[in-house]
């Protein structure tokens, strides 16, 4: 039983013979389950509208009723009880709601004889090609048929004849002959993100689904390959390269973005081939967004490290790992100061490490990139969970693209609808209170930004502030809120207009502010949408710069700008050569150790290479933007001699002659459970929300700030930038990094529209393809953000953009082992 | 790089058309005008183009992938132009029953385009339908959006001949029943209270 | 007509009783009908306004609930119930939604209506409007009838100029307005929640129910849908009164109706009747009688089941439960007259194909079973392929449809199908053993 619902609206329902007490609005079919039992369906989907197309889940269903009268029961005369009134056609159980006393009966002869009819229509036009088809062997339609099907067919005709390798997308192929109609695909893009880009075209026998929308424009079109109940939409990318039954199947958490999403990785002989959602109820559900499930092909790259590299001679050789840990040991031992520095998303089990390793070698430990402000706010902490319920949300980022599953559950909140309570069978899989073309209540949502980002069309209220306004913008907020005038020029609204969202939030029991980087890279602005949280009583949801960054911020960090500092540096997945003044730094240390998966302008310039793991090859935890606590499992994957960081600091700690902290991930456990009483080892899948937030010690950098003269507004993309030119499909259908200008400003300034430009921005030097994009106000430029240079303001003075028509410079593969070495 | 022809939009000029069509439906319904605006298109242009879904799909608000999906759901928006004449022959079956099949046959045969196709000159094209509501005065041939009914054989040959000239006359008047004129239905009488009485 | 009750007058059941009227159809067929100068000099908006300053709503719903009006859309739901099922209102836009889809093969009494006495349907709805008190009627009329919308497109406009279409009707306060909607060819837009969506620019699809209409319809707002017959009655129960209306007809079906004869008779067209009169009265006595010899007819519009010509059936009341006691439905009061010599596997072939090219394709029987199936199974008959067990087969799949679609549409597909297998069974054996068939004349076209 749910809690929280009187027994009032509870309902007796009974299935077969097994007699249940059910919340009202519950649905047959999931009454069905929950009794044990079991109907076929296939157009009934979790977290989406039951519609009661696919009519498998037909079954005999009756009820009692009310004398007219009386208003009492009306009672079967032999036994006493009441009287049960069987409906005069089976029911499609998934859109039936259960009423007091109904009875299902999915045993009778009338259900299985309509549920083996529904079957027999279903597959009279499939064409029933499993050999050769990817799904199977996971297929509901493959093992429906085999439950609940005849094993012959009467249909005498050529069977629909329809295109079977469409490509709707790059990522996406689409076999029309195999379609059953279930509408799936169509309601999720309707219903999940709300970008309607697929539809039913023609109607009857003749129906089919398209787009005219080129290339599937919305961040979430991998989801359909997962719902797709047969094999009609697969995943392009994984097309063909093996069968179900041979992968390996790992559920881990995605290091991707900072949401903590759960995914499946598939994997056999050794490399990953498709990566699919994994369900977590309380962040992504069953989605991913496409920079998480196809950007997973980098991992197989053929220019992936796999031995440890030292220069010699300006030139990389292979070498053993002892060799290279006890150069590295004996040269950081003899330099005068040495930096430790790790890309955020490194696992807590890695920063105890390089903690460790830092402290060792009397040298200092920090992560990159890093926000001018905790990304834990002082205010109370909002959970995805708070934001999908939320009825006043204002967002200050480009949320779709900074942490993509935070756009999915806002538009959860849209719906208006709470997400539904697990029932024994798991999720409901029909929830009534969802349907198709719910109005979405757009006016509950606020959205800021210093462009047009997407989120704004589903917002009743859209600011486009002025370049570097967060702070004005969250002044004026917070002055209107405690009934003080307010400065409102540049926010891209007026004072009539801010102040009833003001009042929104402050009449709301759930407002929520979701802000992302823009506001976290000011110190000052953070702190102000904390006191605007106060002022109108909201949780906030600082939406954390990459998987680990909150929880970075729970270990020590030992030193301020190692990157400027140290004269001597190890970095783990770090690229800050790309700045040309870093880059020179570099270029003066008196030793580099770069761990890396691959060869970057940084590693270049390294003494020694060390093979970086992925994110997948990893265990570990970490520590998503709500504070939850999430699992690393390894992904069986042919990394060749990688190791992450702990497996460094366990080299270098043999090395050192010393038994470090964090030299495994069991050993970094040990230390984390003696200091938090937290046992890592021990989480379960889907992670652990702590009660209290634990000591943060975190630091501002002071390294960076905005230049004065800004015309770039550095912006999330939701796919991993570092990777993109390793993820071919992935860049394929998302495009190659972009500067996004005005047409105006294109022709201005001369920039060749669809190629590529190299360009400094602020110093760093970025290789991008000129777009053109109407939303993008005149005398803006946009730049996708690097973990090395994160979101906020740049300058680039776009008259020096020069062509570089090649792809951005791979780096050379490493050298091939000469034969001394190895002999 | 190629330069591809400007499309104009079809609405670029016709403002106070979207305006009137949009004004027909509450705020909160701007997706109802989907179909008059199909329906303007077509009027103008024989059928709708993707570049046209497009605009209209800007319109409303609206996705061009749903558009076509609503489009697509009807039998009568066309996505290629037909003919200057539509020839649309009613094939169900009070229409058949009155010799509609072999009107069409006759069509094809003058005409040497068979269902869905559009002759060389774009002069005419042919289309089966569904039940026209015209059961009473079948066999009906819809040219464009007029009705010509109790389509005999001869007539069916005059209207060719009449559009082969570009001359499409009025639509002949024929009803039945009741539906002829009052004159024929019988005159108002004075309520219920009136005796019952024989036959009349 | 002989034992009438003392002091209740016996209820009119024939057109011959010199008391019956017609009404619906008074001016259909007029020229220059469609005009409100016509109009109003013939007690145009009188109904109208005598509903509105002399009627409560909830008067005017009772009106119609005692004239025991059945809905003429086909189902036959109780039209005065149906308003009843409004909620109360709450602030919400309510709208009242005329179905002018009007697709159902026979069935074509709608379309003269909006052709030649529009205004009768801006008054219609104005009442009904008034009754469930709804400010705004929307009437869907199918994408065909160009001529039908122009004049009602017409008719609204001049209703509106001359102000009995805006605010303060009458004087009353009332204020109502009218949008008219085009479809586009597509008859399962004529189901209720298919028409919504369709209204609402989303695909033609029939859509969940629960929520019915009443709570929430036509963009999630209250709303009452009616057939345009059933909508223009409400104009004279009111201007005549709920017991002259109930006068008419046997206790299930009261009032007048009008009803269509197509096919195989003389004298084919829309005539009014009084309910309860026979279908050979009508066809007989007003139709002209046969052209040549028929075989069956169908009572309502071809999804309801069709019976032998012969008197039995000839005889039977054109009343809601009359004809269901004879096995078949009262529909929308399309009579189809089928000729002796009409094949009747081909006839069926011409209806299965109808249904499977108007299947919205939302569910799996109707898009798998009626529109892809059982087609090419008769088309199979038709070419004279059929083998033994087709029949059987066909005949297992008609039950397998049945009562497994989402809406009702695959159901009306098969009872006329059963029917004629129930009633010309040989014709089908014949083809099946013969590959020809029995009846194999091909010309119908009249020169
Ligand atoms: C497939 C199908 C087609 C229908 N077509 C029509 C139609 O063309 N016109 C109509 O008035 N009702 C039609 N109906 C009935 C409507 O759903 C609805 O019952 C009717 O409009 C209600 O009006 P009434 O109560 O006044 O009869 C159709 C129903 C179905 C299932
Ligand atoms: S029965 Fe036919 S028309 Fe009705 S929902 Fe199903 S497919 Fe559509
Ligand atoms: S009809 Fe598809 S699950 Fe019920």
């Amino acid at each position: 039983m749910v809690e929280g619902l009187g027994d009032a609206l509870a309902m007796k329902v009974k299935v077969n013979e097994i007699e249940l007490d059910l919340p009202a609005g519950t649905s047959a079919i999931d009454a069905v389950f929950q009794a044990g039992y079991d109907v076929p369906y296939f157009c009934s989907q979790e977290y989406m509208s039951p519609i009661g197309a696919c009519r498998l889940c037909l079954a005999k269903v009756g009820a009692p009723r009310k004398d007219r009268g009386s208003g009492e029961w009306i009672l079967d005369e032999e036994t006493g009880e009441p009287k049960i009134f069987w409906f005069p056609k089976p029911m499609a159980t998934c859109t039936t709601a259960v009423m007091e006393g109904m009875v299902i009966d999915t045993k009778c002869e009338e259900t299985k004889r309509a549920q083996k009819s529904m079957m027999e229509f279903t597959l009279i036009n499939h064409p029933l090609d499993c050999p050769v088809c990817d799904k199977g062997g996971a297929c509901e339609l493959q093992d429906r048929a085999y439950e609940y099907g005849d094993g012959v067919s009467r249909f005498a005709f050529d069977k629909r004849h329809q295109e079977k390798h469409h490509a709707l997308s790059p990522l996406i192929t689409l076999d029309r002959e195999r379609c059953i109609h279930c509408k799936r695909c169509v309601r999720y893009f309707e219903e999940i993100p709300g970008d309607e880009v697929l539809d039913f075209i023609e109607r009857g026998g003749h129906t089919y689904i398209g787009t005219l929308d080129d290339g599937l424009p919305s961040n979430f079109t991998g989801n359909i390959t997962d719902i797709c109940p047969v094999g009609a939409l697969l995943d392009s990318t994984s097309r063909f390269r093996g069968r179900n039954w041979e992968y390996r199947h790992t559920r881990t958490t995605s290091t991707d973005d900072s949401s903590g999403s759960s995914i499946m990785v598939d994997s056999r002989t050794g490399r990953i081939e498709r990566v699919k959602a994994a369900r977590h109820t309380k962040i992504n559900h069953d989605w991913l967004d496409d920079g998480t499930r196809f950007g997973h092909e980098y991992v197989d790259a053929p220019e992936r490290l796999k031995t440890p590299l030292i220069k010699e001679d300006g030139q990389f050789r292979e070498a053993s790992w002892e060799e290279a840990s006890s150069l590295i040991a004996e040269r950081l031992q003899a330099a005068s100061s040495v930096g430790v520095a790790v890309r955020a998303d490194a696992t807590l089990e890695e920063a105890v490490g390089a903690h460790a390793l830092a402290k060792a070698l009397n040298g200092a430990y920090d992560y990159y990139p890093k926000t001018a402000a905790s990304v834990v706010p002082d205010a109370p902490q909002a959970t995805f969970d708070d934001l999908a319920t939320s009825d006043a949300i204002l967002v200050i980022s480009d949320l779709t693209e900074e942490v993509p599953i935070a756009d999915l559950r806002v538009k959860d909140a849209l719906k208006g609808v709470t997400p539904p309570e697990p029932m024994a069978h798991g999720i409901p899989i029909a929830d009534l209170r969802l349907k198709e073309h719910m109005p979405k209540k757009t006016d509950i949502l606020t959205v800021a930004g210093p462009y047009h980002v997407d989120l704004m069309i589903y917002a009743g209220r859209k600011l486009t502030y002025d370049l570097g306004h967060e702070v004005a913008l969250l002044s004026a907020l917070l002055n209107l809120a405690q009934g003080k005038d307010a400065e409102v020029a540049g926010l891209g609204a007026d004072r009539d207009s801010l102040n009833p969202l003001v009042n929104q939030l402050k009449d709301s029991d759930n407002a929520v502010i979701a802000y992302g980087s823009w506001v976290l890279g000011s110190a000052e602005a953070t702190s102000l949408v904390n006191d605007l949280a106060e002022a109108v009583d909201a949780k906030l949801l600082p939406l954390a710069p990459m998987a680990n960054s909150r929880g970075l911020e729970l270990i020590d960090t030992t030193g301020d700008n190692v990157l400027g500092s140290a004269s001597a540096l190890l970095l783990s997945n770090l690229n800050p050569a790309q700045d040309t003044q870093l880059k020179q730094r570099l270029e003066g240390l008196e030793f580099l150790v770069v761990h890396d998966c691959f060869m970057t302008e940084t590693a270049e310039l390294a003494d020694v290479i060390l093979p970086a793991k992925t994110g997948y090859e990893k265990e570990g935890t970490i520590v998503n933007l709500e504070g939850r606590m999430l699992p690393l499992t390894a992904v069986d994957v042919d990394g060749g001699g990688s190791e992450d960081l702990t497996g460094v600091v366990k080299a270098l700690g043999d090395a050192l002659g010393s038994r470090l902290d964090g030299r495994s991930v069991r050993s970094a456990r040990r230390k984390l459970k003696a200091d938090w009483e937290i046992d890592l080892a021990e989480l379960p899948s889907e992670g652990v929300l702590p009660d209290e937030s634990l000591s943060n010690h975190f630091q501002a950098s002071t390294a960076s700030s905005s230049p004065a003269d800004v015309n770039v507004v550095i912006v999330p993309t939701m796919v991993r930038p570092e990777y993109l030119a390793y993820n071919p499909s992935l860049e394929t259908a998302h495009g190659a990094l972009s500067l996004r200008v005005h047409p105006d400003d294109a022709n201005k300034y001369g920039l060749p529209v669809g190629e590529r430009v190299k360009l400094d921005v602020s110093g760093v030097t970025r290789y991008l393809v000129v777009k053109e994009d109407n939303r993008v106000a005149p005398g803006l430029a946009l730049v996708p953000a690097l973990p090395e240079q994160p979101l906020g303001l740049a300058f680039a003075d776009l008259q020096r953009a020069e062509r570089a028509p090649l792809a951005t410079p791979k780096p050379p593969a490493p050298v091939e082992p000469t034969l001394e070495v190895s002999a | 790089m190629t330069q591809l022809p400007v499309i104009t939009p079809y609405f670029a000029d016709k403002q106070e058309v979207v305006d009137e069509i949009l004004g027909r439906y509450p705020d909160y319904g701007r997706r109802s005008a989907v179909m008059p605006l199909l329906w303007e298109v077509q009027r103008g242009e024989r059928h709708i183009n993707e570049a046209r879904i497009a605009e209209i799909a800007d319109i409303v608000g609206m996705h061009a992938t749903e558009v076509k999906g609503v489009m697509s759901f009807y039998s009568t928006y066309h996505e290629h132009p037909v003919g200057k004449y539509h020839l649309q022959v009613c094939a169900t079956l009070s229409c058949s029953l009155a010799g509609a099949d072999e009107m069409y046959d006759y069509l094809v045969d003058k005409l040497g385009i068979v269902n869905g196709e559009t002759d060389k000159e774009g002069r005419f094209s042919i289309q089966k339908v569904e039940c026209l509501g015209s059961c009473g005065t079948a066999p009906v041939l819809q040219v464009n959006d007029t009705y010509f009914e109790c389509v005999t054989r001869s007539r069916c040959q005059h209207l060719l001949d009449q559009m082969r000239a570009d001359s499409l006359p009025e639509p002949w008047r024929e009803r039945g029943g009741d539906n002829v004129s009052a004159e024929k239905a019988q005159p108002l009488q004075t309520p219920a209270s009136q005796t019952s009485g024989g036959e009349s | 007509m002989s034992d009438a009750v003392a002091d209740k007058p016996q209820a009119i059941t024939s057109r011959h009783d010199p008391r019956y009227q017609v009404t619906l159809y008074e001016h259909v067929g007029v020229e220059n009908a469609w005009t409100l100068d016509y109009y109003l000099s013939h007690d145009g908006y009188g109904a109208a306004k005598k509903a509105l300053t002399t009627m409560q709503p909830d008067d005017v719903v009772g009106e119609v609930k005692k004239s025991g009006l059945r809905g003429r859309g086909g189902a036959g739901f109780p039209t005065g119930v149906k308003w009843s099922f409004m909620p109360k209102p709450d602030g919400r836009q309510r709208f009242i939604l005329c179905n002018g889809d009007e697709s159902e093969p026979g069935s074509f009494k709608d379309r003269y209506i909006f052709e030649d006495d529009p205004h009768q349907l801006i008054e219609g709805l104005i009442i009904a409007g008034y009754a469930i008190q709804a400010t705004k009627g929307v009437v869907y009329i199918r994408g065909e009838y160009h001529k039908g919308y122009e004049r009602l497109v017409a008719a609204v406009k001049e209703a509106r100029d001359a102000g009995y279409l805006g605010k303060n009707l009458f004087n009353s306060g009332f204020e109502f307005d009218v949008i008219v909607h085009r479809g586009a060819g597509a008859y399962i837009c004529g189901e209720e929640t298919a028409l919504m969506n369709s209204f609402e620019g989303l695909r033609g699809n029939p859509r969940m129910k629960p929520p019915f209409p009443a709570q929430a319809g036509v963009y999630g707002r209250p709303t009452t849908i009616n057939n345009v017959t059933s909508i223009t009655s409400s104009v004279h129960i009111i201007r005549h009164g709920a017991n002259w209306f109930a006068g008419m007809g046997p206790e299930d079906s009261r009032g007048t109706k009008l009803y269509q004869v197509s096919g195989c008779v003389n004298k084919p067209g829309v005539y009014e009747m009084p309910m309860g009169a026979t279908f050979g009265e009508l066809i007989h006595d007003f139709a002209g009688g046969t052209s040549e010899p028929a075989k069956a007819f169908i009572p309502g519009g071809s999804s309801t089941p069709m019976v032998p010509f012969t008197d039995e059936y000839l005889s039977a009341p054109m009343s809601y439960d009359g004809i269901v006691e004879k096995g078949s439905m009262l529909g929308t009061g399309g009579i189809i007259v089928i000729p002796q010599e009409k094949c009747i596997v081909n006839f069926m072939w011409n209806c299965i194909r109808f249904y499977g090219h108007e299947s919205c394709g939302k569910c799996t029987p109707c898009r798998e079973g009626v529109a892809t199936w059982m087609p090419k199974m008769f088309q199979k008959l038709v070419m004279g392929r059929g083998e033994p067990g087709d029949l059987e087969l066909i005949e297992t799949m008609s039950d397998n449809i049945k009562g497994t679609g989402f809406c009702v549409h695959a159901d009306a597909a098969m009872w006329p199908i059963d029917a004629s297998i129930k009633h010309f069974r040989d014709e089908y054996e014949y083809i099946i053993e013969h590959g020809v068939s029995k009846y194999p004349r091909t010309t119908w076209w009249k020169d």
